[in-house]
């Protein structure tokens, strides 16, 4: 068994034992639901369906419902998308570099951390559908064989990679993920005394038996995926960088942007998961297995992928400068003193100087503090994608066609009824679903333990 | 021994054993009886009982009926007896003329199955002109607003009831006046004579927008009772005091493009135009030189013009700045001595006294000012006054009222309105129950022009035919032929039209749209030695107030008879790029002071003024119109038509953002804009378009106007718009292309030794096709390559090609909302950029920094010099829209045309976002059915749509459009050529955009076609790709535009 180091803080807090933890993971599942959970799964669940109202009207109506015009083709539409597709970065980053990296850290939020990675990219996949004019045609985008003559796709174009990408990553995402809760699905089928509950847990555990065989297998499967998984977390984002690093407009046009694009992204995807899991730490009582241990080394990864994002800002302008490009150099000239600065320095604030408080220990572990800058950071980041998209479309090459983009009521309800959908897709995760990877967390309970530490002191004393 | 000979199958069958026996028995079942299988007990109990297998019977029913769902099949029913001349899908073109008291243009119509769809100037015609508003004019053809039949009281009537009660109330004792426009039908003034002998009635003639003073200067200081033909293609130097020639005022069809021809840099020759003008007009916004000048100085700019030709005394009240542009205008004119004119707007008799006499100092008369015997503006306000009197008085009998609206144009129509209702029996022969015709007893509409045969005379040497180009949609009666009826002479009109004017060759005339006659020689008066010291001591006296309005005509509204053409509608105005809408334009500074909104946006609404003449208000919102002399203000006329709700037309009226009819607090339909022709004041029958004490003031509300163009400056981009001075282009005249210095082709800087001076550096450059990271598709030499050429120096920005390429393309019309959205759709637009005063060098210069230039750059001058520049799309051979559709939506024809399917498009706007012209427009609705676009798009009306082009498919919601270069044209091109054998003859395939274009700025045709137009223009020193350096290699060029304002 790996050995620890004494003076590390334990992974695992109270003195748990391997049956604690199966009950605190199961309980909930098995328990009935707590009065918060209903409460907040009826919100988000009206607010889903007031989304998905709004959907069905753009689709009805037409994408004129949207602020969109002439001049900005893309709003908040592919503002969303990109933003969710950052935000699903986090879990394949979790679950497969740090498996491959063996960070033991990360056995307490993978489960969750992937859970929302899939809903994300669910909610990513949501707009590139809806903001097609006649997403009836939509399947188009697949090279299908069809009978429509020699029609195919157009393989130079970064929205045909996107749909490979995109696809790939949410198969690949949601494999691994499953993968990961089949012994813990069997814990729980375990468990079940009501026979619908238990059979469907049996089904869905895929008959394990806890065998060593097995457990053998599944170690090499995660270990297989994750590495299959850990150049797609690369690769997604470069790709959907490509929208816009292959075109030609002033701000869009940048060879920077698939690194830059990806460690945004995992900058929100921390992020993101950060905000889920301490709300969800708290309610579901998991604060001896998600604690400020976690939070502090997620913590350091935002700190780094944020610095990334903010030199990678600072770059951008001294090149638009250097460059020598009249229109490249307005372009940004452009987003921090034209009509969308407001949106610049929300963004530069929120993603470049707020990130650097945890620099300063006591916020690092501080939870409130954590929390806050959380939500900043994603404000931030969805910031990014719209002064990206908004504020290089509305002033391009051509003065005459300068213009603006204004939100509409449609624009703004489309994106809430995603988080509505989104949340209510992670308040059913945590319903039903074991929030925890228990089996894999029972491995490290005997290195990383509260109890093992207080032996490992006992005996270097 | 073999006869006992036994096979078995196997051991049961050799043993027989029972099961043997049981099986064997059933190897050919006997088949059991129907009977016993229907009395079978346990049927009875089978579960599938009545109820179900009806569930099922409609389940499969509706499974089956389903799956046969398919679109409806439209079929198209063949003619049952062809008419000779139409073959179904092939147009036929047939020569008509316009006239409606303003325009006068002789033009082709296109016809398809019998419905006329489109106009195109009739280029072998003298007059084969047109302009936004004549060849959007095919709408108002099918507007669903017009009169079906003759009413009286407003109720449908039939023509024989009309007749009978207008042939009783002639009867009457009492003035009997027929009151119509100029008219300029001999057939018409025979029918009138006829009339007016048959009742002793009286023929008034006025014109909505009056020219009265010029045609009284003609007749007492020239002896000619006629409007003098200005001919600017002979001019050299011209001077506009206020005359938007090329918009707007007189016969600016002809003016336009006369002026542009007289500006052809390569043929060394360029005419130069001074403009003195208070509000910037599109003659304004294409002058040379630009003074701006309130309208109370208009008289005396005249009269100093007048004494530097003829060393004459000095006028004193004008700024030292109108001074110094006065004498170089007046150095001008004198150098082009018998080629240069001067040209008015005011009708005031005496400024256009002087404007007379300086045309005649300058000699100007046979040159640029003819007698050509031109009747057009013949109107008298002193009549029409006279006879509002009249008819208030209670002393009119009977009224006609013929191709006039004097309830909404005259200046005092409120008198009219009043006046009109104490007359015995009024008939109007208006196509709508406009506001005058809805206050007449009855009215009896006559055809719209283009059912109707017509004949026209301008000028004394020709005569223009008009003919119906489909039969009458409605039970409408040519006016004349009503007119003939009520005097007792009915006669079928065509006939009588022959029998005016007697000629051998009618058909010839009538395929040609007109016939030559012998002219009669006009012969000059005797008129007394002018004596100017009246008008110059008249124009010296006026005074003009702190501010001072000017009524204008726009470019697309004219003088509000198309109010309900959508088309035009959404036209934007050519200098403010404001569409649907009229509005005050006032100076940034008299903005700034009043606290007014400047910037105007979606959001950004105007602020509402209240805008005071002689006790008169209205309310409109305020426009910072770049080039507005301070202290003055301009309204547009032509708007607040059907201020009472009249039915001229759906598109006519405000509509809210849903797309419903804007209704007041009483339920009346609102309006679009205001109607100044009330503020006109008529000083003794010549009416005054200014007013030279007006005030102004912020009534606090606010109104959304809806712009196409919200940025107004180039922002110092040269590599779109390039420009450059007569002086400075003709030492390099003959440069080879790309190597002048006012259009130098863009090079990149390689790590090579290009220039071959031993060295790799700065100066080591390649252009730009040198660089490609594409395949080379073979474009050149290699079948047709469609291209463009536009000529940015003779574009007037006036905007027939906007509504040419709208009608022709079946482009949709989505009304203010959408425009207010910044989703116009329009192919082609015409970018308006307004010079700045500021740029990065002068910034340097004066230490603003880069971005506080940038800043600065984006406010225009205040007396902005201004380019208009055509742009659709530019069919990139490299396109950078054409690379990013995921689904090949849209592809380069091997013909050079970049094409949209719009079939296969899926609406991802990807294409748009990454066009660097912004050219692609996206079908954000359904507009030819969502509600929001009942009341403006064309398509919706089930009568307007027949104007829709059976070539060009209308585009569904969620597809992307742009500029197709009228593909439908060249399609059909090349199918005539092929059936005659013959090679494409260059110009015989014309896009509308090129067809419409007065001035001839816009060239189109086949690039490999060595020999055509366009290719020679295209190798022309002075074109030029927009956006060079983006590397998209366009197949429309532009050509620098060259302005003739060298200092001295």
């Amino acid at each position: 068994m790996q050995q620890e180091a004494a003076i590390r803080e334990p992974l695992i807090l109270g003195n748990k034992t391997y049956k604690d933890i199966t009950d605190d993971v199961v309980g909930p599942i098995v328990g009935p639901a707590p009065r918060g959970w209903k409460i907040l799964i009826t919100i988000s669940s009206l607010v889903a369906l007031y989304g998905i109202g709004c959907i069905l009207y753009l689709i009805g109506t037409g994408i004129g419902v949207w602020g969109l015009n002439k001049t900005v083709g893309w709003a908040w539409d592919i503002t969303n998308f990109v933003w969710w597709v950052g935000i699903g970065h986090a879990g394949t980053l979790i679950s497969a570099v740090l498996l491959l990296f063996r960070q033991k850290w990360r056995m307490a939020i993978n489960r969750s951390a992937e859970a929302m990675t899939i809903f994300a990219v669910i909610m990513a996949a949501v707009f590139p559908g809806i903001h097609m004019g006649r997403i009836w045609v939509g399947y188009w985008v697949f090279p299908l064989p069809n009978q429509f003559g020699s029609l195919w796709v157009n393989f130079n174009s970064p929205l045909l990679w996107d749909v490979f990408a995109i696809s790939t990553y949410f198969s690949v995402s949601l494999v691994f993920w499953y993968i990961g809760l089949i012994p813990d699905f069997a814990t729980i089928r375990d468990r079940m005394t009501k026979p619908l509950a238990r059979k469907i847990y049996g089904i869905l555990s895929f008959g394990w038996s806890g065998r060593a065989k097995q457990w053998s297998r599944f170690e090499e499967v995660s270990l297989v995926l994750a590495g299959i998984a850990t150049p797609l977390v690369f690769s997604v984002h470069s790709i959907v960088s490509m929208d816009f690093a292959t075109a030609v407009i002033p701000g869009w046009h940048t060879t920077i942007f698939p690194p830059y694009f990806v460690s945004g992204a995992v900058f929100s995807g921390f992020a993101m998961v950060q905000t889920l899991l301490l709300v969800m730490r708290k309610a579901m009582k998991l604060e001896d297995y998600i604690h400020v241990r976690h939070v502090e080394y997620m913590n350091i990864v935002i700190i780094v992928t944020g610095s990334i994002v903010g030199v990678a800002y600072l770059t951008e302008l001294f090149i638009s400068w250097y460059s020598g490009v009249e229109y490249e150099s307005y372009a940004f000239i452009n987003r921090f003193s034209g009509p969308y600065a407001l949106s610049y320095w929300t963004m530069m604030t929120c993603n470049v100087i707020s990130p650097q408080l945890f620099w300063f220990k006591k916020i690092r572990r501080s939870l409130v503090a954590t929390f806050a800058l959380s939500i900043v950071v994603n404000i931030g980041m969805w910031f990014e994608r719209y002064v990206i998209i908004v504020t290089s479309l509305h002033r391009d090459y051509n003065p005459s066609s300068w213009g603006e983009f204004n939100a509409t009521s449609m624009d703004v309800g489309v994106f809430i009824g995603t988080l509505g959908i989104f949340l209510t897709l992670f308040l059913l995760f945590t319903r039903f679903f074991p929030v925890l990877a228990l089996n894999e967390l029972k491995s490290i309970l005997k290195s990383s333990g509260d109890s093992q530490k207080a032996l490992q002191n006992k005996e270097s004393k | 021994m073999s006869a006992n000979k036994t096979y078995w199958s196997g051991l049961d069958e050799l043993d027989r054993t029972s099961e043997f026996e049981r099986i064997s028995g059933q190897e050919f079942p006997a088949e059991r009886p129907i009977d016993e299988f229907l009395s079978d007990e346990r049927l009875e109990k089978v579960s599938t009982g009545r109820r179900d297998f009806l569930k099922f019977m409609g389940f499969s029913l509706t499974a089956a009926t389903l799956a046969a769902c398919e679109t409806p099949v439209v079929k198209s029913i063949p003619y049952v007896n062809k008419p000779e001349t139409i073959t179904p899908g092939v147009a036929n073109y047939y020569a008509s003329t316009l006239y409606n008291g303003s325009d006068y243009a002789s033009v082709l119509v296109k016809t398809r199955e019998g419905r006329p769809i489109f106009i195109k100037p009739n280029i072998a015609a003298p007059l084969g002109q047109v302009n936004a508003r004549v060849n959007a004019d095919v709408l108002g053809l099918y507007d669903s607003a017009r009169l079906q039949g003759p009413t009286m009281g407003g109720a449908a009537s039939t023509w024989a009831d009309l007749d009978a009660a207008a042939l009783e109330a002639l009867k009457a004792e009492g003035r009997k006046v027929v009151l119509t426009n100029t008219v300029l039908s001999p057939s018409l003034k025979r029918a009138i004579n006829t009339y007016c002998t048959a009742h002793e009635a009286e023929h008034i003639q006025y014109d909505a927008v009056s020219y009265r003073a010029i045609r009284e200067v003609a007749s007492a200081d020239f002896g000619r009772n006629e409007f003098p033909s200005f001919d600017f293609s002979a001019a050299e130097a011209v001077v506009t005091l206020g005359a938007d020639f090329m918009g707007t005022w007189a016969e600016s069809l002809r003016y336009a493009s006369d002026w542009a021809s007289s500006r052809r840099p390569e043929s060394g020759r360029m005419a130069k135009l001074f403009a003195f003008e208070s509000t910037l007009s599109l003659t304004g916004s294409n002058a040379d030189h630009r003074s701006m000048v309130a309208p109370a100085d208009t008289g005396r700019v005249a009269a100093a013009l007048l004494a530097e030709l003829t060393n004459g005394s000095t006028v004193s009240g004008l700024s030292d700045m109108t001074q110094a542009a006065v004498s170089s205008a007046a150095e001008a004119l004198k150098k082009a001595g018998p080629k240069g004119l001067v040209v008015s707007g005011s009708n005031d008799i005496h400024v256009q006294r002087l404007v007379g006499a300086i045309n005649r100092a300058l000699g100007a008369e046979g040159t640029t000012m003819l007698w050509t015997g031109n009747q057009m503006f013949a109107g008298d306000h002193a009549a029409l006054a006279a006879l509002t009197a009249d008819m208030k008085a209670g002393n009119v009998a009977s009224l006609l009222v013929h191709g006039c609206n004097p309830a909404y144009n005259a200046p005092d129509a409120d008198a009219f309105v009043a006046g009109l209702s104490k007359v015995g029996f009024s008939v109007s022969t208006a196509l709508f129950a406009d506001e005058t015709a809805s206050r007449c007893s009855a009215v009896a509409p006559t055809h719209h022009w283009l059912e109707s045969w017509g004949d026209l005379q301008r000028t004394a040497g020709s005569i223009e035919l008009m003919q119906p180009t489909i039969a009458p949609l409605f039970s409408s009666r040519e006016a004349g032929e009503s007119m003939l009826a009520w005097a007792g002479e009915a006669s079928a009109w065509n006939k009588y039209i022959q029998g005016t004017t007697a000629t051998s060759s009618w058909n010839n005339a009538l395929y040609g749209g007109f016939m030559d006659i012998a002219a009669v020689a006009s012969v000059a008066s005797v008129v007394m030695p002018t004596d100017l010291a009246d008008a110059l001591k008249a124009v010296n006296a006026v005074k003009g107030g702190k501010l001072q309005a000017s009524f204008y005509q726009k470019v697309a509204a004219g003088d509000g008879q198309s109010a309900a053409n959508p088309m035009l509608q959404e036209t934007p105005d050519p200098i403010s790029k404001v569409t649907w809408d009229n509005y005050v334009t006032l100076s940034r500074v008299d903005m700034e002071a009043m606290g007014l909104n400047l910037h105007l946006a979606e959001k950004d609404w105007a602020s509402v003024v209240k805008v005071q003449v002689n006790g008169q208000s209205v309310e409109l919102p305020a426009f910072a119109q770049p080039g507005q002399a301070p202290g003055t203000l301009g309204i547009a006329l032509g708007y607040g038509r059907g201020a009472s709700g009249e039915a001229i037309g759906r598109a006519a009226f405000q509509v809210t953002g849903d797309g419903e009819h804007l209704t007041d607090d009483n339920g009346n339909l609102v309006p679009i804009g205001a109607n100044v022709f009330g503020l006109v004041a008529d000083q003794q029958g010549l009416p005054q378009y200014t007013a030279l004490d007006v005030t102004v003031e912020a009534t606090g509300a606010e109104y959304a106007l809806a712009c196409t163009q919200m940025h107004h400056t180039f922002m110092g981009r040269d590599s779109i718009v390039k420009e450059t001075t007569f002086g400075d282009y003709l030492p390099e005249k003959s440069a080879p292309r790309g190597e002048a210095s006012w259009n130098k082709s863009m090079g990149l800087g390689v790590h090579a030794d290009v220039n071959g001076d031993g060295e790799i550096n700065a100066l080591d450059k390649k252009t730009l096709d040198n660089f490609d990271m594409w395949h080379e598709h073979a474009v050149d030499e290699v079948g047709h390559r469609w291209g463009m050429a536009i000529d940015l120096t003779s574009c007037t920005g006036c905007s027939a090609c906007v509504t040419a390429c709208h009608i022709e393309n079946n482009v949709s019309v989505v009304g203010k909302d959408e425009v207010l959205r910044h989703r116009d759709m329009h192919w082609m637009r015409i970018d308006r950029f307004y010079a700045s005063d500021w740029s990065q060098e002068r910034g340097a210069e004066e230490g603003v920094g880069v971005i506080g230039s940038y800043a600065l750059m984006e406010e225009p001058s205040a007396n902005p010099e201004t380019v208009h520049m055509p742009m659709m799309c530019q069919h990139c051979n490299h396109a950078p829209c054409e690379t990013v559709c995921p689904v090949a939506a849209t592809t380069h024809s091997n013909e050079g045309m970049n094409q949209m399917a719009y079939n296969r498009c899926i609406g991802t706007r990807y294409c748009a976002n990454n066009c660097p012209f912004k050219v692609r427009r996206f079908n954000w609705f359904n507009y030819s059915g969502n509600d929001k676009f009942q009341h403006s798009n064309p398509a919706q009306d089930a009568m307007t749509r027949l104007v829709l082009n059976p070539d060009v498919v209308v585009r569904t919601r969620g597809v992307m459009e742009k500029c197709s270069l009228c593909v439908q044209r060249t399609q059909e091109g090349k199918l005539v050529a092929k059936k005659a054998s013959a090679p494409i003859v260059d110009g015989a395939v014309q896009t509308a955009c090129a067809e419409a274009c007065p001035t001839h700025a816009i060239t189109f045709g086949d690039l490999n076609d060595s020999k055509s137009k366009v290719r020679a223009t295209y190798d022309n020193n002075r074109a030029y790709h927009a956006l060079e350096e983006v590397g998209i290699q366009p197949n429309v060029a532009y050509l620098t535009k060259v302005r003739n304002n060298d200092k001295a």
